[in-house]
């Protein structure tokens, strides 16, 4: 039955008159494409600030992890869960929580659905990840989601503390779009751009921070 | 919801009634104007970004079926299960009975128009399926059981009074406040437990990208998110018109649709998914659903002009931008669609019969169409409408117009058509029409043109045609030069 509502919708649709379309206007490069390094981590940090997220800028992992360290320090974590990505491995969180007297959770800990959303929703103060991209077009990260990479500890926690290094960052989303689809084969399930805390402005047009997602975002720049 | 589209103008006169609410008409629209601008004047060349959007969409409608069937094509090989409605009853059935087989509780909702569209909630509802819809205005709006004031801020509008005793009434709010800041943050609480334990999840689509069979959902809350990422099952509506030819005609239009829609360079959240989740993963849906909804739109696409109202991607900007909804807001019109938005979208959907006063209520000035990032020509729709309505066109549902506005007319072209009756008439009409001026204003008529002058004058016609001064002029210098 499904298959005779989809050829009846699709043969009404081929079989009304056909329409010419416009060609595509030349469109001008963004300003991002012709900077250099250190130009595009300064928009990028720009873009950022703008949209309130806190940034720390360390020269090696070493330093990021001393950065991590205040950041524990100044939000009184005591229990986060990290995803298990390639940036946040190299950070070796395991070792930094037994020093810090911190707990370090990973979705990989828990053996079903349930007990890990009870983890991420309710015993998480924080979610540590990595990105895979940084685009200087705006305040964007971007994250693939895969077994290392789990949706919601970006997400459920109130603060959501992510590992940047700089030579994932990119001038324009075009880029991270032709690395990320560019094989319609290996297309990841999910993929996310994200430009700061979760926020809204439903009531009253006032705007807050923190709505379902993280009220805050913090993002330490590598390299 | 009951559509109420045939009751415009006396909806619009209550709303007009509305002081608190015309206070905040005039206040909002022009910041999200300001907001909108700005975020314009980010990109290199704003015109042709805007031209391109509408390029992007023109083409995707051109090619609209060979795009859908390249989209499930792809959606299906990355395992998503592609389901299509002809109409409402037919999406919402299927998204019942899922429900249904799964044992599902609850569900929660991402904001998705076209599930307003076809009335999903009360279906579920009446199978005893709670629904929770967490964009935190449009649970607002459900809560009080209203249509969208505005599709980006849905109960933007409401007072924060009546939000606070809504809370208190509806999600157990603890301490009454006036503070926005805090009502929503109780709502993030209620709403929390709602995704933490959810098994079904329901959200729109902003872009079904047919290249690679991708879903785009534009958001700055986070509920959309979660709504997907959280639960085991994952539904996700469509109308049919959402495809879009390649990911990278995809990230134009999310340009054009962020700064459109609040000026944002990027909305807080782009989350784009290709398939349920992987084995090994741990959240994410293992079910992923994509009901591609046609519900009228087969239809409107067989008309090449009407086509062209497929082309919009509900980014709101033209509601604030219109003078219209400035005065009477969302309500007024009825239905899920408000603004010229909705005043070219409703009449397709809903018949010209129901919608008679929608594609009349414009000042055809054109604001909505400046500003439309995908190129439709509002006011030419409307007028569109007007003709085929009274042309009484069988494929738009158009209403019978009045005997004597029939009559009228047809004697109106007959002499328009027939040069020395037309001569003659206005020749004739000049004493009787001005009888009524006063000062060079005629601002009221005695019979059926009463109502034109409602809200119009005209001023008096002269009294000679321009051919009798014409021959007069003529006749005094041929006189004056013989004269010499």
């Amino acid at each position: 039955m499904e298959q005779s509502v989809r050829d009846e919708i699709l043969t009404k649709l081929k079989a009304a008159p056909k329409a010419a379309f416009p060609a595509r206007p030349h469109l001008p490069p963004y300003k991002t494409l012709s900077m250099d390094r250190e130009q595009l981590i300064a928009e990028f940090i720009t873009r950022l600030t703008e949209e309130a997220v806190v940034v720390h800028r360390a020269k090696d992992f070493p330093e990021a992890l001393e950065k991590l360290t205040v950041v524990a320090l100044e939000e009184g974590l005591k229990k986060v869960m990290a995803t298990a990505d390639d940036v946040v491995l190299r950070l070796d969180l395991p070792a930094w929580g037994k020093k810090n007297d911190i707990q370090i959770m990973t979705p990989r800990d828990f053996p079903d659905r349930e007990s890990y959303r009870d983890a991420v929703f309710d015993q998480a103060q924080a979610g540590i990840t990595g990105v895979d991209f940084a685009v200087a077009e705006s305040a964007t990260i971007g994250l693939i989601h895969n077994q290392d990479q789990a949706r919601l500890v970006s997400l459920a926690p109130i603060l959501h503390i992510a590992i940047v290094p700089v030579d994932r960052l990119v001038p324009v989303y075009e880029q991270v779009i032709e690395k990320v689809f560019g094989n319609k084969k290996q297309c990841p399930s999910q993929f996310v751009f994200i430009s700061g805390p979760s926020m809204t402005g439903d009531i009253q047009g006032v705007l807050f921070k923190g709505m379902h997602g993280p009220r805050k975002v913090i993002v330490i720049l590598v390299g | 919801m009951e559509i109420k589209t045939e009751q415009f103008t006396e909806l619009a006169k209550k709303e007009l009634k509305n002081d608190r609410q015309r206070l905040f008409l005039k206040l909002i629209p022009p910041v999200m104007r300001m907001k909108r601008e700005a975020g314009f004047s980010t990109l290199p060349d704003a015109p042709a970004a805007m031209a391109c959007g509408a390029a992007i969409r023109a083409e995707a409608m051109a090619r609209l079926p060979e795009l859908l069937e390249e989209f499930e094509k792809n959606a299906t090989a990355n395992g998503m299960k592609v389901v299509w409605a002809r109409d409402d009853k037919e999406a919402n059935e299927f998204i019942r009975n899922l429900a249904k087989e799964k044992g599902i509780q609850y569900v929660t909702k991402g904001k998705s128009m076209v599930t307003e569209e076809t009335a999903l909630n009360e279906v579920l509802e009446e199978q005893g399926i709670e629904v929770w819809e967490t964009d935190l205005g449009e649970f607002i709006a459900q809560q009080l059981h209203r249509t969208p004031f505005h599709i980006v801020g849905p109960a933007i509008n409401v007072p924060v009074e009546e939000v606070r005793d809504l809370f208190i009434e509806k999600i157990g709010l603890k301490e009454p406040t006036l503070d926005p800041v805090k009502l929503g943050y109780a709502a993030r609480l209620f709403l929390r437990d709602k995704f933490h334990h959810v098994k079904m999840g329901i959200t729109g689509v902003n872009m079904a990208v047919a290249e690679t069979g991708t879903i785009i959902n534009v958001e700055n809350e986070g509920n959309i998110r979660f709504t997907k990422a959280s639960p085991p099952i994952q539904v996700s509506v469509m109308s049919l018109e959402k495809v879009i030819p390649t990911m990278k005609d995809a990230l134009h239009m999310v340009r054009l649709l962020c700064r459109s829609c609040t000026g944002q360079r990027l909305s807080v959240y782009v989350s784009m998914d290709s398939g349920p989740k992987k084995k090994d993963e741990i959240d994410g849906p293992e079910e992923l659903y994509i009901v591609i909804v046609d519900n009228g739109r087969s239809k409107i696409y067989q008309d090449v002009k009407a086509r062209e109202v497929l082309r919009c991607i509900r980014c709101g900007a033209c509601l604030a931008g219109c003078p219209v909804w400035r005065q009477i807001g969302g309500y007024a019109y009825g239905w899920a669609y408000s603004g010229p938005m909705g005043q070219v979208l409703n009449p397709m959907l809903l018949g010209l019969d129901k919608t008679q006063e929608l594609y009349r209520a414009s000042t055809l000035c054109g604001a909505c169409k400046s500003i439309c990032p995908v190129g439709i020509d509002h006011p030419s729709l409307f007028l569109y409408y007007r003709s085929k309505d009274v042309l009484e066109d069988p494929n738009f549902k158009s209403k019978e117009r009045p005997w004597a506005e029939r009559q009228f007319f047809r004697i109106w072209s007959f002499a328009a058509s027939t040069p020395w009756l037309w001569n003659l008439g206005v020749r004739m009409a000049r004493p009787f029409i001005n009888k009524d001026a006063r000062d060079g204003i005629i601002s009221k008529a005695i019979g059926p043109s009463e109502g034109w002058f409602r809200n119009r004058d005209l001023p008096s016609m002269a009294g000679f045609t321009f051919h009798d001064r014409w021959k007069k002029i003529q006749n005094t210098e041929s006189r004056g030069q013989k004269s010499e």
